[in-house]
């Protein structure tokens, strides 16, 4: 989790410091594919906290989310059709449904840290 | 040294996804807007109808340069100003049918049929109708006809090809048949645009059997338009 907030700091630097520029049509299609990735990540750390990080998943996961959602996006705005809706609403249910178990266990690794505190 | 390289892993994705981040927020800069290539279509659709606009006006100041040029040559030529006006005052009645023509051309003859009609055949089969002469002048026109009369009748902007019972009216003036219509122009193309096997003036001629001549000759004449025209409606926008 700290690797995961310090990692992100440092892409944010890097981000902010590089000068680099794209088309800005291609602005919606990288915003899909990186709520994606963000979902990706979300659930990357709700799963190391269940003990069950596979690296693996996380990876293929990561970049086949954010590209699925980007194509998905220049095919629906190629069809007429705002497809990249799709991409929103089922990266965006999944992050709040991985961040309220990512919440959930830290309330109770927090609640079990009080306990044996006050069990000695 | 699992758990390291995962945590490798999660940095470097995390990295990439900071990265991006950071960019998009810069690119976009708030006042981000979605548009769909449809509306980028329109945009360049209306971007290349106003360049062509801007074209045409262009040309427009051009050709007018062109005359302020030839008046002035005439004029410093000793000329006077009376004779260019003139001759454009002529070539505008040439154009629009206030003037007796000559030149090369063709003539088409069209008649109905002599054939005998099958049994229970539509008699309008082989019948030359108001239709088939206005086809047959648009096809004329379409091959670059100049000047185009029917039965000695100027086609002019305002001439009507008109269905009266057996007789067409032109001009407001009824003829039957057989219908001459006059075309000045380049012979050949003419010629062709009447006498090719997908024209309509064939499919008369082949299909229907209606009686189709065409002739070519150095010199037709289509008279003058001679009735008058009157305005009831129309005046001329100002500025112009």
């Amino acid at each position: 989790m700290i690797i995961a907030i310090l990692g992100l700091l440092i892409g944010i630097f890097l981000g902010l410091k590089l000068n680099i520029t794209y088309p800005a049509k291609y602005a919606l299609y990288i915003s899909v594919a990186i709520l994606a990735s963000l979902d990706s990540v979300f659930g990357a750390i709700r799963s190391s906290l269940e003990g069950r990080f596979n690296t693996e998943i996380f990876v293929s996961g990561f970049f086949t989310n954010a590209i699925l959602a980007g194509f998905l996006a220049y095919i629906g705005d190629r069809l007429g059709v705002p497809l990249y809706y799709a991409a929103i609403f089922a990266f965006g249910g999944r992050l709040f449904q991985n961040f309220a178990s990512i919440r959930r266990h830290l309330l109770e690794k927090f609640r079990s840290r009080v306990a044996t505190r006050q069990g000695e | 040294m699992k758990i390291q390289s995962n945590k490798i892993i999660i940095l470097l994705l995390c990295i990439i996804l900071g990265f991006f981040t950071a960019i998009q927020t810069k690119n976009v800069q708030g006042d981000y807007d979605f548009v769909d290539l449809r509306t980028i279509m329109d945009l360049k659709n209306l971007i290349k109808k106003e360049r062509e606009e801007l074209s045409s006006i262009s040309e427009l100041i051009m050709s007018n340069k062109n005359r302020l040029l030839e008046y002035e040559i005439t004029i410093s030529k000793g000329g006077s100003i009376r004779d260019v006006l003139v001759k454009e005052h002529d070539q505008f009645k040439a154009i629009s049918g206030f003037m007796d023509l000559e030149g090369p051309g063709i003539i088409v003859w069209l008649r109905d049929s002599d054939r005998e009609l099958y049994e229970w055949e539509d008699p309008n089969n082989v019948i030359v109708h108001d239709l088939d002469v206005l086809i047959v002048v648009n096809d004329l026109k379409t091959a670059g006809a100049e000047a185009i009369s029917i039965n000695g009748q100027r086609i002019m902007g305002t001439s009507e090809i008109q269905c009266a019972g057996a007789t067409i009216t032109v001009n407001n003036h009824t003829y039957g048949q057989p219908f001459i219509i006059k075309a000045i122009g380049d012979p050949n193309t003419l010629s062709a645009a009447i006498k090719s096997p997908e024209s309509y003036a064939s499919l008369l001629k082949d299909f229907y059997g209606l009686g189709l001549e065409v002739e070519v000759y150095e010199n037709i004449e289509i008279p003058k338009f001679n009735g008058d025209i009157s305005w009831k409606y129309l005046t001329p926008k100002e500025g112009e």
